[in-house]
C-alpha cells in the first residue's frame, strides 16, 4: 500500500506552486484557560457589493480550529444564521460590538444566544482573487484519440481579515489579517498537468493557527 | 415470422422518438424553479391577526431574459412557489396569527375575521448576470410593493420595499444553482427587511399606535424601534436606497 501512496504523495507535493504568506495579528484580553464549554461562531461578512466572503473558507478555519483542538465547538455558520433569522443577513448584521447589546434587547434573541452559549464571535471580511492569467491551450478530439496542447498560468490573491468580538463583554478582543499569492501553473502535452497553488488554503492555515492560538489553552 | 422483422422497427421507432423527444427539449427554454428553506424568525409576535392574499401574478411569479418574450427566452426562473413559502414562514413567526383569506378583501368579499390583510406584489424585479456584466456575480435585485388594508377593502397603508440577493459564481455550479441561490439570498433578505421595518412604515405605526391594545407592538418588531416612527421610516428608506444603490 505504501508503495502506491509514497509517489503519489510526493508528486502531490511536487505538483503544487509556491505560496508566499503574511500573517499580522493584534489581541487583547486572551482567554488563558481557554473557553471552557462555550462556543465560538465565525461568521463571513457579505454586505459589500462586488465580492463577498466564501463560505467554503469560513468552513476551512472552523475546521482548521476544531479539528485540532477538540474541546473547542465551532457553530456552524449556517446553523447560526439561520437560527437566528433575520437578524444575522447582510442586511441586519450587527457591524460594531456595541450593537449586540441592541440585538440582546430582544428576549428571544437573548434566549437564542444563551442557548448557543456563544461566548466569541469572529467575523472574516476578504476573498481570494485571481489575477494575472495568461497562456493559451488548444484541446481536441478526433477517431485516434484526444488531447490538449499549450500552456496556462494564473495567479491568485487572498486577502482576509478576522476580527474577534467577545460576546460577554461585547468588545472587541483581536484582529487577525493574513495575506497570501502564489502562481499557478498548467503545461499540457497531450494531458493537462495541473500544478495549483494553494492559496486560500494557506490563508486558512495562517488564520486558523493565529486563532487557535487565541482561542485554545493547548496551543 | 412477420412479428421478428416488425420487432426491430418498433424499437427503431422508439429510439427515434426518444431521441427527438431529447432534441427537443433541448430546444425550449431552462426553467428554474426556485428552491430554498426559509427560517422562521426569531422575535416576539406582532400581536395582530393578519390575513394574506397572494395575488395570481404574485403566486405564480416568474422572469426571463428582459430582451426577449416569454417563447423566445432560453431560460425561465420561477419564483411564485419559493415566494409563497417565504412569505407564509415570515408572516406566521412574525404576527400572533395569520390566516390565509379566501378572496382579495372587497366590499363584496366575504372573507375570514381579521385585523388588517396584507397584500404583497412584485413591482420590479431587475437581474445581472456574469455575461452581462463580466463580474463573476449573479445579481437579483426586486422591488415589493405592499398594500395593508381593512377585510372590507379599505385601505390602511401602501409602501415599497427592495431586496437584493447575489452570489458568487464558484466552480462546479451550476447556472441554474447560482441563479437559485441569488434569488433565494434576495428572498431571506425581503423577509429580514420586512420582518426589521413593518412597524417603522409611518401609516403603519400610526395604525398601530391608534389601536390601544396594539399599543405595545410597535416596539416589538426590531431593535432600536423605539424611536419616532418618522424617524424609523426614514431610516428603513436609506436603507432601501443604499441597495438600489449598489445596484
Amino acid at each position: 500500500m505504501i508503495k502506491y501512496c509514497l509517489p503519489f504523495a510526493l508528486g502531490t507535493l511536487l505538483l503544487q506552486g509556491c505560496v508566499t504568506s503574511t500573517v499580522d495579528e493584534m489581541v487583547f484580553n486572551e482567554p488563558v484557560e481557554g473557553i471552557g464549554d462555550a462556543t465560538v461562531v465565525i461568521l463571513g461578512r457579505r454586505h459589500a457589493s462586488d465580492y463577498e466572503t466564501e463560505p467554503d473558507f469560513i468552513e476551512c478555519v472552523g475546521d482548521h480550529i476544531s479539528s485540532r483542538d477538540k474541546t473547542i465547538t465551532v457553530v456552524d455558520e449556517i446553523e447560526f444564521v439561520n437560527s437566528l433569522y433575520p437578524w444575522f443577513e447582510p442586511r441586519t448584521a450587527p457591524l460594531h460590538p456595541a450593537d449586540i447589546e441592541r440585538l440582546l434587547e430582544q428576549e428571544p434573541v437573548a434566549e437564542r444566544m444563551r442557548e448557543l452559549k456563544t461566548e466569541y464571535m469572529i467575523w472574516i471580511d476578504g476573498v481570494t482573487v485571481r489575477s494575472d492569467s495568461a497562456g493559451s491551450m488548444t484541446c481536441g478530439i478526433g477517431p485516434g484519440g484526444a488531447g490538449c496542447f499549450g500552456f496556462g498560468t494564473w495567479s491568485n490573491d487572498s486577502n482576509y481579515e478576522a476580527v474577534i468580538w467577545d460576546f460577554t463583554d461585547r468588545a472587541e478582543v483581536g484582529r487577525v489579517n493574513t495575506t497570501a499569492s502564489g502562481q499557478s501553473y498548467m503545461p499540457a502535452v497531450v494531458v493537462p498537468i495541473p500544478i495549483i497553488a494553494p492559496v486560500q488554503g494557506t490563508a486558512c492555515d495562517g488564520i486558523g493557527d493565529q486563532l487557535l492560538e487565541f482561542l485554545s489553552s493547548e496551543y | 415470422m412477420r412479428s421478428m422483422i416488425t420487432a426491430p422497427d418498433n424499437r427503431l421507432f422508439s429510439a427515434v422518438l426518444v431521441l427527438t423527444a431529447m432534441l427537443l427539449a433541448g430546444c425550449g427554454p431552462t426553467h428554474v424553479k426556485v428552491e430554498g428553506n426559509f427560517p422562521a424568525p426569531l422575535m416576539e409576535p406582532v400581536p395582530l391577526k393578519l390575513g394574506v392574499w397572494y395575488p395570481e401574478e404574485f403566486a405564480t411569479h416568474e422572469f426571463f431574459d428582459e430582451a426577449k418574450s416569454r417563447r423566445e427566452s432560453s431560460w425561465v426562473v420561477n419564483t411564485g412557489d419559493a415566494q409563497v413559502a417565504m412569505w407564509d414562514t415570515l408572516l406566521s413567526g412574525m404576527f400572533s396569527e395569520l390566516t390565509h383569506m379566501k378572496g382579495r378583501p372587497s366590499p363584496s368579499q366575504m372573507n375570514q375575521v381579521v385585523d388588517a390583510v396584507l397584500i404583497p406584489s412584485v413591482d420590479e424585479l431587475q437581474y445581472a448576470i456574469p455575461q452581462h456584466t463580466n463580474v463573476k456575480v449573479y445579481e437579483i435585485w426586486m422591488r415589493y410593493r405592499f398594500e395593508l388594508v381593512t377585510v372590507r377593502g379599505k385601505p390602511i397603508a401602501e409602501w415599497t420595499m427592495s431586496a437584493y440577493g447575489k452570489t458568487p459564481t464558484a466552480f462546479l455550479r451550476s447556472d441554474q444553482a447560482a441563479v437559485n441561490l441569488a434569488a433565494v439570498m434576495a428572498l431571506r433578505d425581503a423577509g429580514a427587511n420586512f420582518a426589521t421595518n413593518f412597524t417603522r412604515v409611518p401609516e403603519v405605526a400610526a395604525w398601530m399606535q391608534s389601536k390601544p391594545a396594539r399599543r405595545g407592538a410597535a416596539a416589538a418588531t426590531a431593535p432600536g424601534a423605539k424611536a419616532s416612527p418618522v424617524n424609523e421610516s426614514a431610516g428603513g428608506q436609506a436603507g432601501a436606497e443604499r441597495q438600489e444603490d449598489s445596484k
